[in-house]
């Protein structure tokens, strides 16, 4: 028998026992245990006096979307999930909302969702059309299925450095779940820790979008809050003010810092509106999306005070820092560097010292593989002097 | 109810009222952006935050319910902070020209800023890059200025359930539009401009706005138009439903003879219906024709307005549209009435200038005789000559006596046998008299009564029949519909022409015309005619018509001070229609010249109005025949809506009209008057819309 013909062959009071009992929780950004979750949103939808519909979803917030792994993995758990939790609920309808981009998955679930009479949708969820219904994780789905087939097994579901998902034990301290040697920082859901705060457990932090991702030397926190904020500004629906206009200036902020034109205002501006996002947005786009930045400027300030004052990525990610350079003393004037150029932004000619244009160039470093004498290098730190005009090989010292 | 405290004051509110309307409405001012009365909160701009005790941080005012003994502050230290950086939030989007904004001085958000207080300059400041999009019809979406505020979205599928607007992204930037950026006529919008009604922004703008116009006026251009202000739009709407009844009762609040009107209205209405820029115009006219040639039981009867007798004694000199509705209010308002008419029947223009083919002669009768049942005495074949004498028997006098003679041109031939005149012609044509005319006619003049002695020349067997004027044709002044159809008819028809001179010995053989190069005024006003050389035409014709005017039969003897030796001068045309004689009024035709039937018909209620004051009544001749509630704002989706066309009316073709008297025009039939009603845009409801609150409101209250 599947969970959900289970779930109903049980009857709706022992269901909600059955849930109570597992001590299933609400997974994602509202992590709480379910059985308060289903009367918070029954209270809400008595006190309005409107039948209460049960929406399963991602978090608005989710742009990594490692959740959608189980619908295309295990789609059957989730759509039987959904239609418990409706059972759950008293609910009337059920309606599983996937991203807007995800048409062919939807397209896919549609059979086996209509069979269960979930409805599959393809949108962004309008929190304010939504505050009577219950809004269900995704992940939080697939749980309720295993309870129902007896497969469940307690945890949160993550996927730890872009793995596959897997259950990791919620009082589990991130420490033991993660490998931090090397670790300069840990993303944990929606926000950066250090790490020493990974002693706190997994359930404490809540990789409220199954992320657990370690960040070392090579990694630049503020360019990866910078894409990461990015992802946000271009999911957000920009209904609202606080989520749509603070993204654009979080995002404005964190580019600039990684292009090398930061301000040390920026950092007290971006605690400033990121804070006011977490507690003037209605839904996690906003609530959530802030804490990449607050947390990565106000834990990894260190590095942004590199990348403000001292004009260097001390990861060597941010390009706007790095310099390509030929090496005057060393270059032969082949050419080989020239021909490979995309951006066609090296000047010389045969037994001439060969210059990188470095406005025009794009620090791809296909010169610097290119060259034979290895002389073309990369650095975050000082360039030597060079040559201002073309010079002859081997000229370039005595003419100083 | 609810007692709630918003900043020490205590306010008894409904439960569960919405805490920032009732701090509104009770001369408390919060911010406000996003919030509109008419439209479910959102809670999205965050200007309207308030503190609630024993509560910890703000909370939106506009989504929190009135719940007894909530106490609530408006201003703190930490409410300014948060408003100030969501009002620098929204302008980083916005542009910053406000002196170029048409809005400027009406905006929403430029006093939300004269609020708050200018912004700091910290943050980074974009242009969102959009193109102003001027190619719909009557609105302009200008979304470079647009602060999402959601109105716009709201009032379109909440209020009005059209659901044309919504929320897209382009690139990274939200806005509001269409889907796939459709033209406004193809995503079905119905044009109720409730969107631009409640833009805070200059982001979505009237096209028609103007300062020159009273912002009613502007928005329901029909009704404005209207001399007499008819109600247009809430009798098209009740039209719309099937309810006649109901329709003819909104009309017959302002106008006492629509049925008349119903046939031959010049309907200015029609030429500002804002359907003009989508499709076709309203068919008011006939839609208002159908109503009173259903109103058979006279249901209004019932409601309509009659005050005890005054004991006073009025005399309206004239029984054309003027006098009738003059007389009509007048002894609704208790007045003794009698109307001294000098022709054999009441009706005047209509009876004796309008032919019979355009308004059957038995719907005068109908209308003069529930004239007569309110208690008006009408005595024909009573000419006035001294009409100062009337004030010895009578309290008051009205002047109604219209324009009934002809005006004729000076150029040479002017007198020549075979030389008539509108006015006569017509009358004697109605009256079934020898009119004088011959076989072949040529009709100088553009207008209206042009066309009518042109077809009614035809009617009488005439073998040709030219007319000539000198407008332009564009520029002609008769009706489009009324030119096709004398053309149909076989009326040869020559604009741009000067009359020359009439050709003849000893009767008319012709006119000499030629052909206008230029007709303007010049600085002095004065007409200026520049012709072309070598145009000269002649037409061969043994009668003219002159259609060039009319002006009332009134010389100094009638002992009134009057303008150009026939026009009577009043003191003021439209508050104070008394003449140089105290105690004799004027209305109509014969102090304004030759207009419109229903513009008489308004002249004849405000002459009612002044007399009514001047012989002690309070003046107020409005009446409410219907009990009406107000329009559904919710209208709806109808697919293709903008694009409708005018359902035409039943017209017989000219070779059964052209030879006879009858009613050729018979209206919109019974299957098609509902769906013509229902194309009405219902410009009225946006007016239902409340105006924003904002802060130089409760400004201007505390300075006073």
């Amino acid at each position: 028998m599947s969970a959900y013909a289970n779930a109903k062959a049980l009857g709706r009071d022992a269901v909600l026992d059955k849930i109570a009992a597992l001590d299933l929780y609400e997974s994602g950004v509202y992590r709480e245990k379910m059985t308060d979750h289903i009367a918070k949103a029954k209270a809400a939808a008595e006190e309005e006096g409107v039948q209460l519909d049960v929406v399963a979803a991602l978090n608005n917030a989710d742009t990594d979307m490692v959740y959608l792994q189980l619908l295309r993995e295990v789609p059957e758990k989730v759509l039987e999930g959904c239609a418990i939790a409706a059972l759950a609920a008293g609910a009337q309808k059920a309606v599983l909302t996937v991203p807007e981009k995800e048409g062919e998955l939807a397209a896919s679930l549609r059979e086996k969702a209509e069979e269960l009479g979930v409805e599959v949708v393809c949108e962004f969820i309008n929190i304010r059309k939504n505050q009577t219904n219950l809004l269900v994780h995704l992940a939080s789905c697939a749980d309720l299925a295993d309870a129902f087939a007896d497969s469940y097994e307690p945890g949160i579901c993550v996927s730890i450095n872009g793995e596959p998902l897997k259950k990791v034990p919620a009082d589990a301290k991130v420490s033991d779940v993660v490998d931090l040697t090397g670790a300069k920082a840990v993303q944990v859901g929606y926000a950066y820790y250090t790490p020493e705060e990974c002693s706190a457990t997994v359930g404490e932090l809540n990789p409220a979008n199954g992320v657990i991702r370690v960040l070392t030397d090579k990694n630049c926190i503020v360019d990866d809050a910078a894409k990461k904020t990015l992802a946000c500004k271009a999911q957000s629906c920009g209904k609202c003010v606080f989520c749509r206009e603070g993204l654009i200036q979080l995002e404005f902020m964190q580019n600039e810092v990684t292009q090398g034109r930061g301000k040390m205002e920026f950092l007290d501006l971006t605690s400033e509106i990121g804070e006011a996002m977490c507690y003037s947005t209605p839904c996690s786009m906003g609530q959530q999306s802030a804490k990449i930045s607050l947390s990565a400027m106000s834990k990894f300030a260190g590095e942004y005070e590199a990348h403000i004052k001292k004009k260097n990525c001390p990861a060597g990610v941010c390009q706007a820092f790095v310099m390509i350079y030929i090496d005057p003393t060393a270059c032969t004037g082949c050419g080989d560097c020239m021909d490979v150029c995309p951006k066609d932004c090296i000047e010389g000619k045969p037994k001439f010292i060969h210059m990188i244009d470095e406005f025009e160039c794009d620090r791809c470093g296909k010169c610097v593989e290119a060259c034979e004498e290895e002389c073309i290098h990369i650095t975050t730190g000082k360039v030597p002097k060079l040559p201002d005009r073309l010079t002859k090989v081997g000229k370039f010292k005595k003419r100083r | 109810m609810a007692v709630i405290t918003i900043d020490g004051v205590k306010l008894n509110v409904p439960d569960g009222a919405n805490v920032l309307d009732c701090a509104l409405e009770n001369g408390i001012y919060i911010p406000h952006l996003c919030h509109h009365k008419d439209l479910n909160p959102l809670g999205s701009c965050r200007m309207c935050i308030v503190e609630v005790e024993g509560q910890e941080g703000v909370v939106t005012s506009c989504t929190l319910k009135a719940k007894d003994g909530l106490v609530i502050r408006t201003q703190s230290d930490e409410i300014k902070r948060l408003r100030m950086l969501a009002l620098e939030l929204l302008l980083a989007g916005h542009p910053e020209d406000c002196s170029t904004c048409p809005k400027y001085g009406n905006c929403e958000l430029q006093m939300l800023i004269q609020y708050i207080g200018p912004k700091t300059g910290r943050l980074k400041m974009r242009v969102k890059g959009f193109k102003e999009n001027t190619a719909n019809p009557l609105l302009v979406h200008d979304m470079n200025r647009c602060v999402l505020c959601g109105r716009c979205v709201r009032a379109c599928n909440e209020l009005r359930g059209v659901k044309v607007l919504d929320y897209h992204k382009r690139g990274m930037e939200t806005y509001v539009g269409t889907l796939h950026d459709k033209l406004l006529a193809d995503a079905n919008c119905r044009f109720c401009q409730a969107c631009a009604e409640v833009c805070p922004t200059g982001t979505i703008r009237d096209k028609l706005a103007t300062t020159e116009k009273k912002r009613e006026d502007y928005i329901v251009p029909c009704k404005a138009e209207c001399p007499a202000h008819a109600e247009i739009p809430r009798y098209l709407r009740a039209a719309k439903e099937g309810d006649m009844e109901k329709a003819i009762a909104i009309i017959r609040e302002k106008l006492p003879i629509p049925r008349i009107l119903g046939y031959i209205c010049t309907q200015a209405c029609a030429t500002q219906c804002k359907r003009n820029c989508l499709s076709d115009p309203m068919s008011i006219r006939l839609i208002k024709r159908y109503a009173a040639d259903k109103d058979i039981e006279h249901k209004w009867r019932a409601r309509s307005k009659q005050l005890p007798d005054t004991g006073k004694k009025v005399c309206v000199v004239g029984a054309g549209p003027a006098g009738l509705s003059a007389a009509y209010y007048l002894r609704k308002q208790g007045h003794d009435v009698t109307i001294k008419e000098a022709l054999p029947t009441a009706g005047g223009t209509t009876a004796y200038g309008i032919p019979a083919y355009r308004l059957p002669r038995d719907v005068i009768a109908e209308e003069v005789k529930i004239i007569e049942e309110q208690g008006v005495k009408i005595e024909c074949n009573t000419k006035v000559t001294k009409p100062a004498e009337l004030l010895n028997e009578y309290d008051a006098v009205l002047m109604a006596v219209g324009g009934t003679v002809g005006v004729r041109l000076g150029m040479p031939g002017n007198d020549l046998p075979g030389v008539l005149l509108n006015a006569d012609f017509l009358r004697n044509c109605s009256m079934g008299k020898e009119t004088g005319m011959g076989k072949h006619v040529i009709v100088l003049g553009g207008g209206n009564v042009a066309f009518d002695c042109a077809r009614s020349a035809v009617r009488l067997g005439a073998e040709s029949v030219h007319l000539a004027c000198l407008e332009a044709r564009e520029k002609m002044t008769a009706d489009d519909e009324e030119i096709e159809q004398a053309q149909e008819e076989g009326v040869v028809v020559h604009p741009g022409q000067t009359f020359e001179r009439i050709t003849g010995e000893d009767h008319v053989t012709g006119v000499d015309f030629m052909k206008v190069k230029a007709f303007y005024f010049d600085e002095n006003r004065r007409a200026v005619i520049e012709k072309e050389e070598g145009s000269e035409l002649h037409i061969e014709g043994d009668t003219v018509i002159f259609a060039t005017g009319q002006k009332p039969d009134l010389n100094e003897e009638s002992g009134f001070k009057l303008f150009r030796g026939a026009w009577i001068v009043v003191n003021d045309n439209t508050n104070d229609k008394q003449t140089s004689i105290p105690g004799i009024f004027a209305a109509g035709d014969c102090v304004y010249g030759t207009k419109s039937v229903v513009m008489a018909v308004q002249s004849g209620r405000e002459a009612a109005s002044q007399i009514d004051k001047y012989l002690g009544g309070d003046g107020d001749i409005s009446e409410v025949l219907v009990d009406d509630k107000p329009g559904d704002p919710y209208i709806g989706v109808i697919e293709g809506f903008a694009n409708e066309k005018a359902c035409q009316p039943k017209i017989d073709p000219a070779e059964e009209r052209k030879d006879n008297f009858r009613l050729f025009d018979h209206g919109i039939c019974d299957e098609d008057i509902c769906k013509e009603a229902g194309r009405c845009l219902q410009c009225d409801l946006r007016l239902q819309i409340h105006r924003p609150h904002t802060w130089g409101d409760y400004a201007d209250s505390k300075e006073a």
